[in-house]
């Protein structure tokens, strides 16, 4: 299917539904239709047409010409590389649109995000509690409407109240979390139990919301975003950067060198194998493995010399700007990047071999933490996660970024649905990794690195998805007046997985809980966006709940 | 008289002062190389106990429960010490103490860890309490079992004639069961993994132990330790007494019997040493069990251990 043939098919569909249909870069079309149709439209191109649900992203629009509120529902096409997003304004107090949740059911987490973000309710949403903001943000303040300034520091809401399910009958209750040592960041799963089996769960997170999203589209310029990006994720940075500087270039079509393509990719791949690594040695210490942790940690140590020496940096390599990067990759690094990421294919092969003749471990992995394919397809879930669950997508070839074309990648999917598929994708992509990087560092073409970039125009819009250790990022950005973007949404991979652990720990042991949630890689701090804070005192006081919530607000102003 | 006080200061030193040491060597000879990391000093466990000893007690949950058990579960790993023989043949309370007085003993210990847990608030304590009581009631059998086929085969309660029986007629079939039984058992006793379940650092932060801090933690800690060394004894001792080493050896006389005495405790020394860093060996390459796999895998070696037992009243 090309883009002609969607267009035709969508209008032909729905008529006069739909009132305008884009495609201002090649492969990204913008459909707006009418609010009352959108379910009807995403239900056909989620469920007949077989798209995607990406992420939806609301825009306050208020202060442009056309006023009130765009709610942009992104759909990506994988097999034909296509970005199709369905596009609806709504206006008046209290902007609401019907919930696609019901027929799609991976937007249930975004449109909960679009009202606790913009405002805009989703109507008959199965679950409209609050998602992003904290539980005592006051309930008339959307924090990316464009009149609430970004530091705004509102007044509590006195009658808030955690809003959490209660245990189903017979059942009681395992906190995992807000603080949990093995997940190490604050997320909050409250598991449903009855003796040892998980009947039930409900999640909490984004505790510590960073409000990055309102920095980038109030206070930063285009090219300060990218440094802020990097910082969304303490392991994949890189791909936040990469993504949001690759909207930029679609929304304003920037043709970016090819050795800075090249150089993207390189480090992306970098990145996916330290991370990979570092998961390798959390999931082994999570089932109690430590000795999987010390030494694949052993291995994993090379990969972040070589990127210091790279960037100067072990990580957050500060190299993407808008249209380019900004350091090269010397000549006479070549070899010892060869070299290290040679030795750690090789190391990590016998890791791989001793882990497959491991039967404990292997009675710890094998069936356990099942995501059903049916279920992997419409939580739409990315990534490893997906392709553990026999879900043959990955960014690197569904939209072809940075230099993937020209280095071809091999999907690597497993068809079992439970932790060992997804540790197997996970262990087979750090070796396609290291085999990318081998064949792209001899064929990197010399050239420039930094595209030559003119005035930003205001109005455009630009999608990019990039494929993580963890699964996509996706950024979609609507650029500014005054080299500032009005828009920039941020989805992390962490995002969509997350959902799937109510499917995946139902009915398993508590035991199996940790190593359930730590198969996604899941990485809080992406979703979360937060903060920490270190308060040291002398004394010892036993603070209440009141007192925490006002000393953290008082250290952040 | 003079043997049971002498013994018994001597098994209490061992239990209590050379368990650390022994918890040492694992971590830095068997652990760290494993892991290929430095490690901490061989010492460090001591500095440990110091430390914690040293510390404050912090506790949560209202009640006695949680003082106590720690406090139960010490002495009795130390009246097990005493009950057990440590390489001079006879245990120290051997004429007051039998096979029946260590198990009822041993239990006591494992159940001071229950207590730990069912005495602490957190939902985290009491799956672990939970947890340790399904691994008791499987492990503890299985114990009860190995030292019933040492019992059947020399009709004697009493460890020394146990081993003075091993001595005399060789490595038996049954014996055999016996010792392999004891030694997976005693991954449990140890708290070792892969059967540290009821603890579960990453999955119930501790579990029985949650809300131990301090002196208690220490306790806790220390009866571990010990008890790896009075269980690995009874392997090395009773059940595997070789070589035997006696006043004969030496020409006989006075002299010749303290020397073999002290050879005797020395040898048992070193066995024990082979046994916990078999145990440690263990513990770092093996992933932990769910409970389901760990009382699998008891029943059936509990069934391992029925079978020696039969094969005892059959010889």
């Amino acid at each position: 299917m090309t883009s002609q043939e969607l267009i035709d098919r969508i209008k032909r569909e729905f008529g006069e539904q739909v009132l305008e249909a884009r495609e201002p870069a090649p492969k990204a079309v913008y459909f707006t239709i009418r609010p009352e149709a959108v379910v009807r439209i995403a239900d056909y191109v989620s469920n007949e047409m077989d798209g995607r649900f990406l992420i939806t992203a609301g825009t306050d629009e208020r202060p442009l010409p056309e006023g009130g509120f765009r709610v942009s529902h992104i759909f990506s096409f994988d097999k034909d590389q296509l970005y199709c997003t369905l596009q609806a304004r709504v206006d008046g107090d209290k902007p609401a649109i019907d919930s696609i949740t019901p027929k799609v059911r991976g937007a249930y987490w975004a449109e909960r995000e679009l009202y606790d973000a913009v405002g805009v309710e989703s109507r008959n949403h199965p679950d409209p509690r609050r998602l992003i903001l904290a539980d005592d943000w006051p309930r008339d303040v959307f924090p990316l409407r464009k009149d609430v300034p970004f530091d705004l520091h509102p007044d509590p809401d006195p009658e808030a109240r955690p809003q959490m399910a209660e245990p189903p009958e017979g059942a009681t209750v395992f906190p995992i979390g807000p603080f949990f040592p093995v997940l190490e960041e604050p997320a909050y799963f409250r598991v449903f139990v009855e003796g040892e089996t998980v009947v039930g769960c409900d999640y909490r997170g984004f505790y510590n919301h960073r409000g990055i999203e309102k920095m980038g589209d109030s206070a930063l310029t285009y090219n300060q975003v990218p440094f802020i990006a990097e910082r969304i994720c303490g392991i994949c940075g890189f791909i936040h950067s990469t993504c949001y500087c690759q909207a930029i270039e679609q929304a304003t079509e920037i043709e970016v060198p090819i050795r800075a393509r090249y150089i993207r990719s390189i480090m992306l791949e970098l990145e996916r194998i330290h991370s990979h690594i570092l998961w390798l040695g959390i999931a082994g210490h999570i089932i109690g493995f430590d000795t999987v942790l010390m030494q694949s940690w052993r291995i994993r140590e090379p990969v972040m010399w070589l990127c210091e020496k790279i960037s100067g940096n072990r990580k957050t390599y500060g190299m993407n700007l808008v249209g380019g990067v900004r350091r090269d990759i010397r000549k006479e690094d070549y070899d010892e990047i060869l070299r290290v990421v040679g030795k750690v294919g090789q190391e990590l092969g016998e890791v791989i071999d001793a882990i497959g003749g491991d039967t404990p471990l292997m009675m710890r992995l094998k069936g356990v933490g099942h995501i059903p394919v049916q279920d992997a397809r419409e939580i739409c879930v990315t990534g490893p996660t997906a392709r553990g669950s026999d879900r043959w997508i990955d960014a690197r070839t569904d939209h072809p970024y940075a230099a993937y074309d020209e280095i071809g990648v091999e999907i690597k999917v497993h068809s079992e649905c439970d932790v060992l598929a997804r540790t197997l994708v996970r262990l087979e992509e750090t070796l396609e990794a290291v085999r990318e990087i081998q064949k792209a560092i001899p064929e990197m073409p010399d050239g420039p690195i930094m595209a030559e970039v003119h005035e930003i125009p205001a109005g455009r819009e630009g999608v990019s998805v990039v494929e993580a250790p963890r699964g996509e990022a996706i950024h979609y950005v609507l650029t500014g007046d005054d080299n500032h973007v009005y828009r920039w949404r941020v989805r992390a991979p962490t995002y969509p997985n997350l959902q799937s652990v109510p499917v995946m720990i139902q009915g398993e042991q508590i035991a199996d809980v940790p190593i359930c949630i730590g198969s996604l890689d899941p990485c809080f701090s992406c979703t979360e966006r937060m903060e920490v804070v270190d308060a040291k005192t002398e004394e010892v006081k036993v603070y209440s709940q009141q007192e925490l919530t006002e000393l953290s607000r008082s250290k952040r102003r | 008289m003079a043997f049971t006080i002498g013994a018994g200061i001597l098994n209490l030193l061992i239990a209590l002062g050379l368990s650390p040491l022994y918890e040492g060597i694992v971590r830095k000879m068997v652990r760290a190389r494993i892991h290929s990391r430095q490690g901490p000093p061989i010492r460090q466990p001591y500095y440990d106990l110091l430390k914690l000893l040293g510390k404050e007690d912090m506790q949560v949950s209202p009640g006695r429960l949680l003082s106590v058990a720690p406090q139960a579960a010490f002495a009795a790993v130390l009246l097990a010490a005493l009950l057990v023989p440590m390489g001079l043949g006879h245990a120290p309370l051997a004429p007051y103490g039998d096979v029946i007085v260590l198990i009822y003993v041993m239990t006591l210990a494992a159940v001071s860890v229950v207590i730990a847990g069912a005495g602490s608030e957190s939902p985290y304590a009491s799956i672990g309490a939970g947890r340790e009581v399904m691994l008791l009631l499987v492990v503890e059998p299985t114990v009860a079992i190995a030292l019933l086929i040492g019992v059947v085969q020399t009709h004697s309660l009493h460890f020394s004639s146990i081993a003075e029986w091993q001595l005399a007629h060789g490595l038996t079939a049954p014996t055999l069961f016996a010792a392999v039984a004891l030694f997976l058992a005693l991954q449990v006793q140890a708290g070792k993994l892969p059967f540290d379940i009821a603890e579960a650092e990453q999955e119930l932060m501790g579990g029985p132990f949650i809300e131990m801090s301090g002196p208690k933690l220490a306790l806790f800690k220390w009866m571990f330790w010990a008890k790896q060394v009075v269980f690995a004894s009874i392997l090395t001792a009773v059940f595997l007494p070789w070589p035997h080493i006696t006043p004969a050896l030496f020409g006989g006389g006075d002299v010749a019997a303290v020397v073999a005495g002290a050879l005797a405790v020395v040898v048992n020394l070193v066995k024990i040493l082979v046994v916990v860093v078999l145990i440690g060996l263990v513990d770092v390459v093996v992933p932990r069990l769910r409970i389901d796999q760990a009382l699998n895998y008891f029943l059936a070696l509990m069934f391992v251990a029925l079978v020696g037992l039969a094969l005892a009243f059959v010889s």
